[in-house]
């Protein structure tokens, strides 16, 4: 199974500005101290082994879209945030290249705008032959859909997509056989409600899907469904937007974890690997960079019989689990 | 992580009550915790110091349980001020950004302060 994180970004797209390239290419040429590089696969050579990732790269601003890839069956997709433009080209490219069904499963944890609104870009939408199921844990997705592309916000209606689309209600409780992988759902607090999903390939490995969810101060006692649900998992991307502080005071209500509560869990779960995700808008590189270490380190101080791997999510990342 | 309880001592000095918890507060210790720590702050007012020199490190359901307390302190005129943080629970409190919502003091003197 792999898993390719195509936007991972909370609530607004964002994007990296001149001064911030200007400085870490400036910050990267005082490292390089008056070495000289034979080629630009040297100096990027330089860059991976002895830049930390925040100095040399950027964690990307597009909004949450996250493929599952377990190698056969229809292409797997959770959410539709911007990330999904840049996906659409991409499994078009895998179609014609590599001979790959024109099908699409999406799994939508909500219809919150940073996590639909890729949609109307997504290029197989447009053509003929493509084939779309759209699940959800919301009886009103395909309202949703329609609604953003209403004349007032979008130029091109819905009913002009030529794919073949339709659109599914799943239950949580339940396990559904879907393409390659058999998928389960549980319902999360957030405003208008939203959904994590557990993927399980034919190998066993599982892949968990879990963003915009609040885990409540005064309900802990209800967070053994949680664990149940990430149980044993080979990866958990998790909602770790704001500071446990900020989850429980300022921002209570705002429908977001923190990474201090996505560890505890994964570690009550004794699942394997988390990717921090849904990274707050306001947050530059170097933040989500500390907001990263700084996890490492909790899980570590807090660590049981298990150790849990912490990734940091970022446009383009590809996790093999 | 299981099978734990803790331990729990209650004193007065100078007006003030401090309450020193021992041991690990993670999940299965936290509703304990939470429960004697909302009742200490429920109970009385004024300054109430946790003294954590017991405690080896808390999970976040002890960081919860801390502001739950907070807010049944608030109702009852109560401060909860942190005392004696261990290495381990210093970077906690710094990492939850705990540190900036209590007072952290590094002495019960402090704390009293
Ligand atoms: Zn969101
Ligand atoms: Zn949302």
């Amino acid at each position: 199974m792999l898993v390719r994180f195509w936007g991972t970004r909370g609530s607004l797209p964002v994007a990296a500005k001149a001064n911030a390239v200007r400085n870490k290419i400036a910050a990267a040429l005082v490292a390089a101290s008056g070495r000289t590089f034979a080629d630009e696969g040297a100096a990027r050579e330089f860059l991976e082994s002895e830049l930390d990732f925040a100095a040399a790269h950027t964690y990307g601003g597009a909004t949450s879209c996250v493929e599952v890839d377990v190698g056969q069956g229809p292409f797997i997709v959770c959410d539709m945030g911007s990330g999904l433009r840049e996906l659409g080209l991409d499994s078009l490219r895998r179609c014609t290249q590599e001979g790959h069904a024109r099908e699409w499963h999406f799994f939508l944890s909500h219809l919150h705008w940073d996590h639909i609104m890729g949609f109307p870009f997504f290029v197989p939408a447009f053509v003929p032959g493509s084939k779309i199921v759209i699940h959800s844990g919301h009886a009103d997705a395909e309202e949703a859909l329609r609604r953003q592309q209403e004349e007032i916000s979008f130029p091109v209606p819905f009913d002009y997509l030529r794919a073949e689309i339709e659109f599914r209600t799943l239950e949580p409780g339940r396990e559904y056989e879907i393409g390659a992988v058999t998928v389960s759902l549980i319902e999360q607090h957030h405003s208008h409600s939203s959904y994590g999903f557990r993927f399980r390939d034919a190998a066993g490995k599982v892949a968990i899907y879990s963003t915009d969810s609040e885990h409540k101060i005064d309900r802990m006692e209800g967070e053994a469904d949680v664990v149940a649900f990430f149980a044993d998992a080979d990866l958990v991307v998790c909602d770790t937007m704001y500071s446990l502080a900020d989850s429980v005071s300022m921002k209570e209500d705002w429908g977001h974890s923190s990474n201090i509560v996505a560890v505890d869990l994964c570690h009550e779960a004794r699942a394997r690997r988390l990717a921090l995700f849904h990274h707050e808008p306001t947050y530059s590189d170097a933040d989500i960079a500390r907001m990263h270490h700084e996890t490492i380190r909790y899980e570590e101080l807090t660590r049981g019989a298990v150790a849990l791997e912490v990734l940091c999510a970022y446009d383009g990342l590809c996790v093999e689990v | 992580m299981s099978g734990s309880t803790l331990g729990w001592t209650t004193e007065s000095r100078g007006g003030a009550r401090i309450v020193a918890p021992a041991g690990r507060v993670d999940e299965a210790t936290a509703t304990e915790f939470t429960e004697r720590l909302r009742e200490a702050a429920a109970a009385g007012g004024g300054t109430l110091v946790l003294d954590l020199a017991g405690i080896a490190y808390m999970s976040s359901r002890g960081l919860r349980a801390l502001t739950l307390a907070q807010r049944k302190g608030s109702e009852a005129g109560t401060t909860i001020v942190l005392a004696r943080p261990n290495p381990t629970m210093r970077e906690i409190l710094a990492i939850s950004r705990y540190d900036m919502v209590f007072k952290v003091a590094e002495t019960i003197e402090d704390a009293l302060a």
